[in-house]
């Protein structure tokens, strides 16, 4: 048996070279595509939008909600959306940000294992893209299975934390983290002036499938706080 | 023949019409008489009488004692079409007319037996008809021309002739199955099996007459002789067993009974004709029967229901929404008010429906008009290039109130706002804004509502009322 040549040092420096090229390029795209964040800038450093068939987890003290219900406007306009409600919800909020809330199911949740329970079931039925559950406090092995789930069924279970924990962090294919930039304030303090909303940071914490790093603004902003008050 | 029977006075709704349920149990009660019945409209029916006993005169008798207990003014007419036995009915009770005879017997009669708009009848009572010996004496070829193709078949019936098809009413089909005194269930696995038997029955039932289920019935008697009934209803009229057994077992998950199930009555509920409906081209790939069994599972499971959010006007934050049954839409649902609807020719154009009709009496003044503008270079206008970064609108987000539950907080004023709020200290107040359930006048039900960014970076709604101050929610 001929013994195996040793390789030539010209061929080992190309090796090298390639081995290193292929590391630097990014890994493949999600296999069930991507669903757009309907913000160019946040698009772009996603790469497209969200992984469709993974858990994204939405951070931060402010601003989380409203980039969630910036995601289930866009998803409405293509199918449905369920929300796991913890009795938090101002649909009319949620309307203004464009959502079709005759395509939002909403289903009111408690305790946490309901809530788990409920995402089994919506994840596992496969009728809905995108399903938006609030941070609750379950054991590790529930967040690896609702991720699992969300894998087969091909929607984005997103959920909402002030802070992810360490088995939430684990399972997620992505991690946004929004961080308060500046308040925008229309007009002088009292009756004369309307905090209109405000600017914030978002960053990539993690991502499957691509580059980590970067971050956008993004002002989450309404004329007349959401409400109008003044009418 | 035909017996035609007209009932003339009976209860009315408000339209002026005969209930329908009640008309059902009078054509019911008809089937005594002749298992053939056309019930043209509330009010009037035709019974088919060939080849049942007896002549024309114990056909009259028959059908007036089936509709004896109704206790309503009834007349019955026989002869050999519809349009003969209605004109014999019309003319006296009990009126028999001989084959051969009907011209002679319609032409004294009125126009309004044809039952033609008054508007039409008007326009023959200007030209000098108004009877039916009147109308079929008129070349045929002119009056058709004239008042255009019906005009065909009103001449015809003028003279006798009916061409209108005799179509017998269908018979209230009750399909069910029901397992009764065979042992008793004690766990879910035997229930569910004898589900799938009497779905399995009353889905060949269904399929045998050619109709579809729009619900379920299921009741189910316990050993202590108790019985609980659970109405199912379908996403979308079905035949199909594994959609309904889908259902049931959605509806049946976490349930418990307090005694063991000795029986199970299945009853397939509003029926319909026909298979399931399908669509060519769909916008989206949602199965309706899927959504409605997941919902069925999701309140089988938690034991809420599965809401929708419908937003309307209102002063107060929490009164601006309410949550509704989940009913999933069908695409193009034009009755729910989807914007694209058909043009329907029937329907006259009605200006008035313009969001802003054209005032032609109204003279053009440009200068006056803001939406037209002269370009001019000497004011300095200039072209503006397109600026796709601000053209996308939507891609700004909108601020999200989070409700939370209401509680109250220590506030500190400074010059009349509040300056701490929950032990925080203020950075930026906007408000008062008065908020009242009622009226402004009603002082005692307003409120003053606020929203504040605090030192921690919160962005909170409070409000006062009276002299305490509450947490309303925060935007997050």
């Amino acid at each position: 048996m001929a013994a195996l040549a040793a390789p030539q040092p010209c061929h080992k420096e190309e090796f090298e070279l390639l081995k290193a090229r292929l590391s630097a390029k990014p890994p493949s795209p999600p296999l069930g595509g991507l669903l757009p964040t309907n913000i160019p800038e946040l698009d772009r450093l996603l790469d497209g939008g969200l992984p469709a068939g993974a858990v994204t987890t939405l951070e931060g003290e402010i601003g989380r909600w409203s980039l969630a219900a910036g995601l289930v406007a866009g998803a409405t306009r293509k199918g449905l959306v369920a929300i796991l409600d913890d009795g938090g919800l101002y649909p009319p909020a949620l309307a203004q940000a464009g959502a079709r809330l005759e395509r939002v199911l909403v289903v009111p949740v408690r305790r946490a294992i309901a809530m788990a329970r409920a995402a089994d079931i919506l994840l596992r039925s496969r009728i809905c893209r995108l399903v938006l559950v609030p941070a609750m406090a379950v054991r590790d092995a529930i967040w690896t299975r609702l991720a699992t789930l969300a894998h087969r069924s091909g929607a984005i279970l997103i959920v909402v934390a002030a802070r992810a924990n360490a088995a939430l962090s684990a399972a997620a294919g992505v991690r946004l983290h929004c961080a308060l930039e500046r308040a925008v304030v229309h007009g002088r303090r009292g009756l004369w002036g309307s905090i209109a909303g405000f600017e914030l940071s978002v960053g990539v914490r993690k991502h499957r499938h691509n580059v980590v790093g970067g971050t956008v603004r993004i002002r989450a902003e309404h004329a007349e706080m959401l409400d109008a008050a003044l009418r | 023949m035909l017996l035609c029977v007209s009932v003339l006075r009976q209860a009315q709704d408000d339209k002026g019409e005969m209930p329908r349920d009640l008309w059902e149990e009078m054509l019911d009660a008809l089937d005594a008489v002749s298992p053939l019945i056309d019930g043209v409209r509330p009010g009037l029916a035709f019974l088919d009488m060939h080849g049942i006993a007896g002549d024309a005169r114990a056909h009259v008798t028959q059908a007036r004692r089936a509709l004896a207990r109704f206790e309503c003014d009834v007349r019955c007419g026989v002869a050999k079409n519809k349009i003969a036995a209605q004109a014999a009915a019309h003319l006296a009770d009990g009126s028999v007319c001989e084959p051969g005879a009907e011209r002679a017997l319609l032409s004294p009669l009125p126009l309004a037996l044809l039952e033609i708009d008054p508007a039409t009848i008007e326009r023959l009572r200007l030209l000098g008809i108004e009877r039916l010996g009147e109308l079929a004496r008129l070349p045929h070829g002119p009056f058709v021309r004239r008042f255009g193709p019906a005009a065909a078949s009103w001449h015809e019936l003028a003279s006798g002739v009916d061409r209108r098809p005799f179509v017998p009413r269908g018979h209230a089909v009750a399909i069910e199955a029901s397992i009764f005194g065979e042992g008793r269930a004690s766990d879910e696995a035997q229930v569910f099996f004898a589900l799938r038997m009497l779905l399995a029955r009353i889905c060949a039932d269904l399929d045998g007459c050619g109709k579809r289920a729009g619900a379920l019935h299921l009741e189910i008697e316990l050993e202590d002789a108790a019985t609980q009934d659970f109405h199912v209803p379908l996403a979308m009229p079905t035949a199909h067993e594994r959609t309904m057994f889908e259902m049931l077992r959605a509806k049946l998950e976490g349930l418990t009974f307090e005694a063991a199930i000795v029986g199970v009555r299945l009853a397939a509920r509003q029926l319909e004709e026909g298979g399931e409906a399908q669509t060519l081209f769909r916008t989206d790939d949602l199965d309706p029967q899927r959504v409605a069994v997941t919902i069925a599972r999701l309140e089988a499971a938690l034991g809420g229901n599965v809401a929708r959010a419908r937003t309307r006007e209102a002063h107060l934050l929490e009164e601006r929404f309410r949550y509704e049954p989940f009913v999933l839409r069908q695409p193009f649902d034009y009755a729910q008010g989807d914007t694209v609807k058909p043009f329907d020719s029937a329907q006259p154009f009605d200006s008035a429906q313009d969001d802003k009709p054209f005032d032609y009496a109204q003279p053009f003044d440009s200068a006056q008009d803001d939406t037209v503008k002269p370009f001019d270079y000497a004011q300095g206008d200039t072209v503006k290039p397109f600026d796709s970064a601000q053209g996308d609108k939507r891609s700004e987000l909108v601020p999200q109130l989070r409700l939370h539950e209401v509680r109250e907080v220590p506030v500190q004023l400074r010059g009349g706002e509040p300056a701490v709020v929950d032990r925080q200290a203020v950075r930026q107040c906007a408000g008062p804004w008065r908020i009242a359930e009622r009226s402004h006048s009603d002082c005692a039900e307003g409120r003053d509502e606020y929203d504040v960014v605090l030192e921690s970076g919160t962005f909170a709604r409070i409000y006062r009322q009276g002299s305490h101050w509450y947490f309303r929610g925060i935007y997050e």
